[in-house]
C-alpha cells in the first residue's frame, strides 16, 4: 500500500541572519510596537537604557495595527533603513 | 499525474496503515483513515487544477498547502471525494490576509476556523443544518470540519504545545462546520446575500471561540428575543470589537422572521443593545483607552458605551439547527481586538478567473 504524505511542502525560502553591530555606541534604535497593551512601555524602557548606557538615538515608534499577524513588509524595509537595529516586543 | 509529495510503501495491512500514521503523527489524535494514493487521487479529480497548486501559505513559516496535500488529509479525515471543494474554499478564504490565520491558530484564545457553507452545496453534499448542528452525527459536517484541522496541523505545523498555544481551546477545534438552514430562514440565503450568482454556494470561514448557547422558551417578540441574544453577546467575558456569529434556531428565527424583521434590521437591533458602558468595563478591568479610541476612529460608538463590533454588519446571522427548542448560538470571535476578520469564498468555482 502506498500512502500519500499529508505534510505538504514548504517554499524555498532562504533565510539569514544579519551581521552583528560593530558596536552599539551611538546606534540608532527603532522601535516596533505590536500594538497590545504596555508594549510601548516596555519598547520605550528597554530603549532608554541603549540610549543611557550607549548613548543611542531612537526614531519614532511604528505601529502593527494586528499584534498577531507579521509586520508589512513595507514597515520593515522602512525602519531598516532609518535604524541600526530593531527591538521589537510585546506587552500585555 | 504531477505529484509532488513524498510517498509512504507500507505493508497492505489496513489496520497497521492505521498505526503507521499513528507513528508518523498525522492525526488529531483519534484514528484516521490511511491516505492511500488511490483514495487521494479519487479525491483530486473534484478539483480541476493540478495536484501541485497551492491555495494557501503561511506567511511565516512559508509552509505552504497545496490540492494534493489538503486532498490526503481530507482522506485521512474521512471526506468523500466531493466534499474537496467545499474545503478548498475554505482554505482560500483562510489565506486572505485580513483572515490572519497563523494568530487565530496559535493564539491563547484558542479559536477554531468556523465554516458554514450556503446554497445548494448544503443538500447536495448532505451537509446538516438542522437537529444536532453542531454534534456529532453527520459525515459531511464532522469530516470536512476534521480535515481542516487535520491540514491544521500536518500542513501548517499548528502543533497544540508548540505553536498552538491555545489556553484551553475547544471542541470545534476537532471539526467545527455547518450548514445553513435555508427552508426555515426569513431572510436570503448566505450565499444570495454576498451576491454571488444564482446556483452558487457559498463557505464562510469566521475564527471562532468557543461556544455561547443562548437559551429563550419564553420570548415572543423579536424585541425580547433580540435582548436576550444582546445580553449573551456582551457578556463581560465575551466582548469585545470583534465580529459576531449568530446561529438562530428555527423557533427563534419565526419569531423575529413573523414581525417582519430583516436580517438588517435585527443586525441594527443587536448591534445597538450589545453593549457595555465604559465605567463597567473599567470596573472589569478590560477597558483600554488606547484600544478603543482606536476603535472609534473606525466607527465605534462614543465614550459611554462600547458595542460588540464596530457597526451591525460585524454580526453574522444564520439559522440552524433542528426544529424544535428555543436554542440558539452566538459565537464569539477570536482575539480582543479585530484580530481576524470572516471570510467567504465560492465553492467550485473562480468567479475572478
Amino acid at each position: 500500500m502506498q500512502l500519500i504524505d499529508p505534510t505538504g511542502t514548504s517554499s524555498e525560502r532562504r533565510l539569514a541572519r544579519a551581521a552583528p553591530l560593530d558596536k552599539l555606541d551611538g546606534a540608532v534604535i527603532g522601535l516596533l510596537n505590536n500594538n497590545k497593551v504596555n508594549a510601548d512601555v516596555l519598547l520605550r524602557e528597554t530603549a532608554a537604557l541603549f540610549e543611557a548606557r550607549h548613548g543611542c538615538s531612537v526614531i519614532e515608534m511604528r505601529h502593527k495595527m494586528n499584534a498577531s499577524a507579521p509586520a508589512p513588509s513595507d514597515k520593515i524595509e522602512d525602519l531598516a533603513a532609518h535604524a541600526d537595529f530593531l527591538i521589537t516586543a510585546m506587552g500585555d | 499525474m504531477n505529484t509532488t509529495a513524498h510517498r509512504h510503501e507500507v505493508p497492505d495491512d489496513p489496520l497497521g496503515a492505521i498505526d503507521y500514521c499513528f507513528d508518523q503523527g498525522w492525526t488529531d489524535g483519534l484514528p484516521v483513515v490511511p491516505p492511500e494514493a488511490g483514495r487521494v487521487a479519487a479525491m483530486l479529480a473534484f478539483e480541476g487544477r493540478p495536484p501541485e497548486t497551492v491555495i494557501a501559505e503561511h506567511p511565516a513559516t512559508g509552509l505552504r498547502l497545496t490540492v494534493e496535500s489538503l486532498a490526503a488529509n481530507a482522506v485521512m479525515a474521512g471526506c468523500k471525494p466531493e466534499y474537496l471543494p467545499v474545503l478548498v474554499a475554505a482554505f482560500e478564504a483562510m489565506n486572505e490576509p485580513d483572515f490572519n490565520f497563523h494568530g487565530s491558530c496559535a493564539s491563547t484564545g484558542g479559536s477554531a476556523p468556523l465554516l458554514i457553507v450556503s446554497g445548494p452545496a448544503v443538500e447536495e453534499l448532505g451537509l446538516n443544518s438542522g437537529v444536532n448542528l453542531f454534534g456529532p452525527g453527520n459525515r459531511a459536517n464532522a469530516t470536512i470540519g476534521r480535515a481542516v484541522r487535520l491540514a491544521l496541523l500536518n500542513v501548517f505545523k499548528m502543533i497544540p504545545g508548540i505553536s498552538d498555544k491555545s489556553t484551553q481551546g475547544h471542541p470545534g477545534k476537532f471539526s467545527f462546520c455547518i450548514g445553513e438552514r435555508a427552508d426555515r430562514s426569513p431572510w436570503p440565503r448566505l450565499c444570495e446575500a454576498l451576491d454571488y450568482p444564482e446556483g452558487v454556494s457559498s463557505v464562510t470561514v469566521y475564527a471562532g471561540a468557543g461556544f455561547v448557547n443562548l437559551e429563550n422558551h419564553g420570548a415572543n417578540t423579536p424585541e425580547m428575543l433580540c435582548d436576550s441574544f444582546a445580553d449573551g453577546m456582551a457578556n463581560y467575558g465575551c466582548i469585545s470589537k470583534g465580529e459576531t456569529v449568530l446561529v438562530v434556531s428555527p423557533e427563534h428565527a419565526k419569531i423575529i422572521g413573523d414581525a417582519g424583521w430583516s436580517r438588517e434590521q435585527t443586525q441594527a437591533y443587536l448591534f445597538e443593545r450589545a453593549r457595555r458602558t465604559v465605567g463597567q468595563l473599567q470596573a472589569i478591568g478590560k477597558y483600554h483607552q488606547r484600544e478603543h479610541e482606536r476603535g472609534q476612529k473606525l466607527g465605534a460608538d462614543d465614550a459611554e458605551h462600547i458595542h460588540r463590533g464596530l457597526t451591525p454588519d460585524d454580526i453574522l446571522i444564520v439559522v440552524g439547527g433542528g426544529d424544535a427548542g428555543g436554542h440558539s448560538a452566538f459565537i464569539p470571535s477570536w482575539s480582543r481586538t479585530r484580530g481576524s476578520l470572516r471570510q467567504s469564498k465560492p465553492i467550485g468555482v473562480c468567479l475572478d478567473c
